[in-house]
């Protein structure tokens, strides 16, 4: 990794909040890193109109601030389409991207939302999938091994979507896969969520909305260029410190579920990128990993998480690093009498489909 | 680390930049942009893409990929269909991030400043169409892009190689002063040829035009010429579905095609022989107001 990107990414990191003074190769550079990593609407909101931009530029970052706004449409959209299937019988917990607009978070500006996640009690899933259906969502077709693999091992049914809309809605009934070691009963999620006013819809409370974000960020699927979730970490923590007694809450939560080991890795990295300001007294708060684990994951979590060279494809390190991280994804997933059968039928399968597939890549609806 | 020697190809609305070691990409770039003086200085792109050739010892033949930023979007094409690969893929990264404007999936070509814009769905024969008017002395735009400007509803040139397919390679290869790059034969799109806009053309590629004629056409084999105007709401209706961003940018590109079809004349045109196509639409931008 050369001087000159390490630094683009301090700064891009920098230009998430504030204007940046830059020459137009500069950013360039910038403007790359940030879409690789899902930054450039939120680099777009705070640059927009800052002066010492370029016309190029700029036109770059209103592209940005357009499709960004274009997508909070169609998230208010779907979830306004879906309010009639929310009734007084049930709880349902908007989660992430959908809850951070709905709720008028800081952080939801110039952030990309690519589906909606609903929460709701697994003993009303069922129900919730029915009224989904038969108000004309419908699911992915699936085999009938990833069918059992959602409903037997996941915390999620399988995508939903609703014919002509590009959006999918995720329907959850925990946080955590139910198979996963930080696994939890998710019933206080429930008896602690908030109404978001104006809408039928809940959200998590805010200290269990930090420890989701925490938990999807180090804990659900690979960790290539995850560097926006920590600056979702990031932008919860700054919006919610101000809260008289936020963090006390935020560590006695993470203590009763169970979840202060993801929550040690989302406020370190947070700190270290982006000077989120943590009180000294929380991290000493939080029982850290041990020494040789926190060396490893100082020096895997980067080069997986932040973007690399934007000039050549990423180095074989970061390669690896990312193999090593969604590695340990699926060890803390499942235990490994499950894992292993789970991990060969898959690519087994996957192979068969190579075969079988002719080679050709989908080119639909690009020109 | 030394540093990625890029070539740069400005072409109009955007600012390209690509590397690669594949020799004979360079010189495909050369017979379809033999417009384009070498730009010395590093510049500001739009897009900056690598093509790397993939392991001399694949089974199935040699391939190319297209690298933007760290990633791959695409998948690979034959190692020889590095330029296809280029063009394609260039261009999906533009439709991608030029939403600072509207972008029209049209052919644009003028006389001086007035524009005659051809917006059509894949198939309807608007490249060829695009090549042949521009043969028969209207300045070229583009073929792909019909880019907006918002602010003003100027259109914007983006002179890039027209992919004529198939047998229209034939049809405008045979026409005089036309210029066609390498066959590609028998890719996804079946065999492709890019047709080369003129010098005064790519030339002219920062002069922007005004929208005068707006006509949808439909190229069917044996069929006689058939001409029907189209009232602005329809004329509206059918830009907004022939565009790459109309949806995204909402209100701002309901305003746009409201106002470009409020300043301009519109028709579908059904034809079976191009030059019947051509006299017509001639004979159309004599009339306009």
């Amino acid at each position: 990794m050369s001087h000159d990107h390490r630094s683009d990414i301090a700064l891009l990191l920098r230009g998430r909040h504030r204007p940046l003074e830059l020459d137009e190769a500069r950013w360039e550079g910038l403007l790359r890193i940030a879409r690789t990593s899902a930054l450039h609407g939120r680099l777009a909101e705070a640059n927009l109109e800052n002066r010492t931009i370029t016309p190029a530029v700029r036109r770059h970052l209103l592209s940005c601030a357009r499709i960004a706004a274009y997508h909070a449409q169609l998230v208010r959209a779907e979830l306004f389409q879906l309010t009639p299937l929310v009734k007084d019988d049930f709880p349902v917990i908007v989660l992430k991207g959908g809850a951070y607009l709905l709720q008028h978070r800081r952080l939801a500006a110039g952030r990309f939302v690519s589906d909606v996640d609903l929460l709701v009690p697994a003993a009303n899933l069922r129900t919730m999938e029915e009224r989904l259906h038969a108000a004309g969502w419908q699911a992915a077709r699936l085999t009938p091994y990833d069918e059992r693999y959602y409903r037997d091992w996941s915390h999620e049914t399988p995508p939903l979507r609703r014919p002509g809309h590009s959006l999918e809605v995720d329907l959850h009934h925990a946080i955590t896969p139910v198979t996963a070691a930080f696994a939890f009963a998710p019933g206080s999620l429930f008896a602690r969520s908030e109404p978001i006013p104006g809408t039928p819809f809940r959200a998590l409370a805010p200290e269990d909305q930090l420890l989701h974000a925490c938990l999807h960020c180090f804990q659900d699927g690979d960790l290539a260029l995850r560097v926006r979730e920590v600056a979702d970490i990031d932008g919860l923590a700054r919006e919610f410190s101000a809260r008289p007694g936020f963090w006390e809450t935020l560590l006695e939560r993470a203590g009763e579920l169970g979840l202060q080991r993801p929550l040690w890795y989302g406020l370190h990295f947070a700190t270290a990128w982006l000077h989120c300001p943590v009180p000294d007294t929380v991290m000493a708060g939080l029982p850290g990993p041990g020494r040789h684990a926190r060396r490893l994951m100082d020096r895997l979590v980067p080069l997986a998480m932040l973007p690399s060279d934007p000039d050549r494809p990423p180095p074989s390190k970061v390669i690896w690093a990312r193999w090593a991280m969604l590695s340990r994804y699926h060890w803390l997933r499942m235990p490994l009498r499950m894992l292993l059968p789970h991990l060969a039928r898959k690519s087994l399968l996957r192979l068969r489909a190579q075969a079988a597939q002719k080679e050709g890549a989908p080119e639909n609806g690009a020109p | 680390m030394s540093a990625t020697a890029y070539r740069l190809l400005d072409v109009g609305a955007a600012r390209l930049a690509v590397a690669s070691p594949i020799e004979r990409f360079h010189d495909d770039l050369d017979r379809v942009y033999p417009h384009q003086e070498p730009i010395a200085e590093p510049m500001f792109a739009d897009v900056r893409v690598t093509l790397l050739p993939g392991s001399r010892f694949r089974p199935r033949g040699r391939q190319v990929t297209l690298w933007a930023d760290g990633q791959r979007p695409f998948e690979p094409y034959p190692h020889e269909s590095a330029l296809p690969l280029f063009e394609w893929g260039s261009n999906y990264l533009l439709s991608q991030r030029l939403n600072a404007h509207l972008l029209l999936h049209a052919g644009v070509v003028a006389r001086g400043e007035r524009a005659l814009i051809l917006p059509a769905s894949p198939g309807a024969g608007k490249t060829t169409l695009t090549c042949a008017l521009h043969l028969a002395g209207w300045r070229f735009l583009s073929d792909e892009f019909g880019v907006i400007d918002l602010d003003t509803g100027e259109l914007l040139p983006m002179l890039r190689p027209a992919p004529l397919k198939n047998r229209s390679i034939d049809v405008i290869g045979r026409c005089p002063g036309a210029v066609l790059g390498p066959l590609f034969p028998k890719t996804r799109k079946g065999d492709v040829a890019h047709f080369v806009p003129s010098r005064e053309s790519f030339v002219d590629r920062h002069r922007r035009a005004n929208p005068a004629l707006i006509v949808f056409p439909r190229f069917q084999a044996g069929a006689a010429l058939r001409s029907t105007p189209l009232r602005a709401g329809e004329a509206a209706l059918r830009v907004g579905l022939n565009s790459f961003n109309y949806r995204a940018l909402g209100p701002l590109g309901f305003q746009a095609v409201v106002a470009m079809v409020q300043r301009s004349v519109a028709c579908e045109l059904i034809y079976g022989e191009l030059d019947d196509a051509i006299s017509h639409i001639e004979a159309l931008f004599e009339r306009l107001p």
